[in-house]
C-alpha cells in the first residue's frame, strides 16, 4: 500500500510529540526526585522538610505516569501473553493486535470524555490538597493532553501509518 | 442471588480468553472490568466512577515508588556499575573452580540490590560476565545458565518492583516486605553458590579456575565496591532503620546512581533521555495494569467471586498446607506462562482471601490459627514465597524471559542448552521454596527484629 507522503510526514510529527510528550512525563518525575532528596536531606540538615512534599509526590507522579501511557501505546510495550499464540499465522496475529489497539482506542475516547467531566467536578467543588492548596483540577490537564495523545498512538497503531523511531 | 457470581465467573472466563488471543493484558482486564461492573451495576455508576477512577489510582502515593525504582535500575544499567561489582567478586571468588560463575551470581546479587527487575539484571550482568566466562573456557550451558539464573536474583533483594505491587495488593507494609524480603535472598544467593559448587564437583571440565589474583589488585577492586555497597546501604538501610519512607529512600537512590554515573562521565543527554524513555515504557505498562487490575477488582468483588472460591476451598476439607501448596503450584504453572507483574496483580486477589479465610480470618490469633500465625504474619510470608514461585516462570520453559534476554546476547549457546544450564539453579530454587515453606520464621525474623 502506498502511504500519502502527507500522512506520512504527519505521523512523523505525532510520534516525534508523542516521544517528547514521555520526556515531560520523565521530566516531571526527576522534580519530584529532586523535591524528595531536598526534602530529606534538608529536614535531616536543618530539621526543616519541604512543605507538601507527600502531595507534590503524589500529583507529580500520577501526571508523569499518564504521560508515559501514549508513548507505551506507540511503542507496543503493553504486555501480553504470546504463549498461546506463539503458532497462529501472521495474519491472525494482525488481526488480534487490531483489536488490541482498537480497544486502546476506544477506553482512550472514553476516559477522555469521563475525565473531562472530572475536571469540572473538581474545579467547581474547589478540590486542593491539604497543604499546598494546589487546585486538583490543573493536574486534569496534562492528564487530558495524555489521553488525547493515547489515543493518536493507539490510532496510529491502528492504520499501520507509524515512523520509525 | 447466585446471578453475580455467575457473571463474575463468565467474566473471569472472558479475561482468560482475551489473554489468551493475545490482546494485551491492561486492556483485557479493562475491558472485562469496565463491561462487568457496567452490568452488575448499571452504566451509570461505572462512568460516573471513571471521572476519578483512574486518578485516585495512579496518584497513590505508595504507587509513586515504583517509576522511581524503575527509573535508579535503568540508570544503573547505564552507570556501569556492573563491571565494577563483576571485577570485585572475579577477585575473592574466581581463582576457585567455578568461581569466575560464583562471581557471576554475586555480581548479579549486587546489582540486583540497586535494581528492581529480574531482566534488567540478567541483561546488564550478562553483557559483562558472558564474555569473561567465555574467556576462562567455561561450557556455555554453565556460562548462560548463571547469569539467566542470577537475574531471579533481583526480585526479592530489595529494591523490588514486584515485591510493592504485591504489598500494596494485600494492603501489606512496604518496610515489612522488604525487610522480609532480605533473608530469603540471601538464601538464594547462598544455594546458587552451593548449586555451582556441586556441578563443578561433578563436571570439573565446565568451570576452570580462574587466574590468581594478587594482594594490590585484590584491594583496588575491593575498594571500587564502595560506591554500590554506599547507595545500598543509603537506601536499603535507611527504609530498614526507619530513616526514610521508601519513596524518598527511592528518590535519594536515583541520585546517588546519577551522581556515580555523572561523576564517570557514562551519563550524557542521550543516555538519560534513553533511560527515561525506558522508564516511560515500563512505567507506563505498569500503571496501565494497575488500572485495569483496580477495574477487575470491582468488578469481582462486586460478583463475589473470591469469596466464593474462598469458601469453596475450605468446604473441600483439604488441610491448609495442602491449599497452600495447590496455590503456589498454580503459581508456577500460570508464572509460566505470563510475566511475574501480571501474575501477582491477577492471581493474589483470588488467592489471598482464600488463605485468610483457611487462616481463620484477619483478626485470629497465632494459636488459634490454621497455618500458627497470625493472617498479618501469613500475608508477609507467603508474598515471599508467592515472589519466589512466579520468578521460577522467568527461568522455565516455555516462556523463559531470562532465557530469551541471554540467549539473545550469547548467541553461540543454543537456548536448549540455556535451559539445560539452569537445572541446577532450578533445583536450588526448589530446596529454597522447602525450607522456606518448613520454617516461616526464616522470612519472619528480620521483620519482627527490626519493628521497633
Amino acid at each position: 500500500m502506498k502511504i500519502n507522503p502527507t500522512i506520512s510526514s504527519l505521523s512523523i510529527v505525532l510520534c516525534w510529540l508523542i516521544r517528547s510528550w514521555a520526556l515531560v512525563g520523565g521530566l516531571l518525575l526527576m522534580i519530584v526526585v529532586v523535591i524528595n532528596v531536598v526534602s530529606n536531606v534538608g529536614s535531616a540538615a536543618w530539621g526543616k522538610p519541604f512543605a507538601g512534599d507527600f502531595e507534590l509526590t503524589e500529583i507529580g507522579v500520577a501526571v508523569a505516569a499518564f504521560c508515559f501511557l501514549p508513548y507505551c501505546q506507540l511503542t507496543g510495550s503493553n504486555v501480553s501473553a504470546d504463549i498461546f499464540t506463539a503458532k497462529a499465522s501472521a495474519q491472525m496475529i494482525t488481526v488480534m493486535a487490531f483489536f488490541g489497539n482498537l480497544t486502546a482506542f476506544v477506553f482512550s475516547l472514553l476516559l477522555l470524555w469521563r475525565m473531562y467531566y472530572g475536571l469540572l467536578d473538581q474545579k467547581s467543588y474547589d478540590y486542593t490538597t491539604t497543604i499546598l492548596q494546589f487546585p486538583h483540577w490543573i493536574a486534569f490537564i496534562p492528564i487530558l493532553i495524555s489521553l488525547v495523545l493515547l489515543a493518536v498512538a493507539a490510532f496510529l497503531n491502528l492504520t499501520g501509518v507509524k515512523a520509525n523511531s | 442471588m447466585a446471578e453475580p457470581l455467575l457473571i463474575g465467573s463468565a467474566g473471569l472466563a472472558c479475561l482468560f480468553a482475551l489473554i489468551a488471543l493475545r490482546v494485551p493484558i491492561a486492556y483485557s482486564m479493562i475491558l472485562v472490568g469496565g463491561i462487568g461492573v457496567s452490568i452488575l451495576n448499571g452504566p451509570a455508576i461505572f462512568m460516573s466512577q471513571l471521572k476519578t477512577l483512574a486518578y485516585g489510582q495512579f496518584s497513590i502515593y505508595d504507587l509513586s515508588v515504583v517509576p522511581m525504582f524503575v527509573l535508579m535500575g535503568n540508570i544503573a544499567t547505564r552507570a556501569e556499575l556492573s563491571g565494577d561489582l563483576f571485577r570485585a567478586a572475579n577477585a575473592w571468588l574466581g581463582r576457585m573452580r567455578g568461581g569466575v560463575a560464583m562471581a557471576t551470581i554475586a555480581a548479579c546479587a549486587g546489582f540486583g540490590s540497586v535494581c528492581g527487575s529480574s531482566l534488567a539484571t540478567a541483561s546488564t550482568m550478562g553483557k559483562i560476565a558472558l564474555p569473561e566466562l567465555k574467556r576462562y573456557g567455561y561450557t556455555g550451558s554453565l556460562a548462560t545458565g548463571t547469569v539467566a539464573a542470577g537475574g531471579v536474583l533481583g526480585i526479592l533483594i530489595p529494591p523490588s518492583v514486584v515485591l510493592v505491587i504485591y504489598a500494596i495488593i494485600v494492603e501489606a507494609n512496604i518496610v515489612t516486605m522488604f525487610k522480609a524480603a532480605l533473608i530469603p535472598g540471601l538464601i538464594a544467593v547462598v544455594f546458587f553458590l552451593i548449586a555451582i559448587r556441586i556441578f563443578v564437583y561433578v563436571h570439573p571440565e565446565a568451570g576452570p579456575r580462574g587466574d590468581p589474583v594478587s594482594r594490590q589488585e585484590l584491594i583496588s577492586a575491593t575498594l571500587r565496591l564502595i560506591p554500590v555497597l554506599t547507595i545500598f546501604g543509603l537506601v536499603i538501610g535507611g527504609i530498614y532503620f526507619g530513616f526514610f519512607n521508601p519513596t524518598p529512600a527511592a528518590a535519594i537512590g536515583v541520585f546517588l546512581v546519577w551522581a556515580y554515573g555523572s561523576a564517570r562521565r557514562l551519563l550524557g543527554w542521550q543516555a538519560m533521555r534513553d533511560a527515561i524513555l525506558e522508564t516511560a515504557r515500563t512505567s507506563g505498562m505498569i500503571y496501565l495494569i494497575l488500572l485495569g487490575a483496580e477495574m477487575m477488582k470491582i468488578f469481582m468483588s462486586r460478583g463475589g467471586v473470591p469469596q466464593a472460591i474462598a469458601e469453596w476451598m475450605v468446604a473441600s476439607g483439604l488441610s491448609a498446607m495442602v491449599i497452600l501448596g495447590i496455590l503456589l503450584l498454580a503459581l508456577i504453572l500460570l508464572g509460566c506462562l505470563m510475566d511475574s507483574l501480571s501474575m501477582i496483580l491477577l492471581a493474589i486477589p483470588f488467592f489471598w482471601p482464600v488463605l485468610v479465610t483457611i487462616n481463620g480470618g484477619d483478626y485470629v490469633s497465632a494459636e488459634d490459627a490454621a497455618y500458627g500465625m497470625t493472617s498479618e504474619d501469613l500475608k508477609i510470608w507467603f508474598g515471599i514465597l508467592a515472589l519466589i514461585v512466579v520468578e521460577l516462570g522467568l527461568i522455565t520453559p516455555p516462556v523463559g524471559m531470562n532465557v530469551f534476554v541471554i540467549s539473545a546476547l550469547a548467541k553461540d549457546v543454543p537456548m536448549r542448552d540455556t535451559f539445560i544450564g539452569v537445572i541446577p539453579f532450578f533445583g536450588a530454587e526448589m530446596v529454597r521454596i522447602i525450607v522456606l515453606l518448613a520454617f516461616p520464621a526464616i522470612t519472619l525474623w528480620l521483620p519482627s527484629v527490626l519493628s521497633g
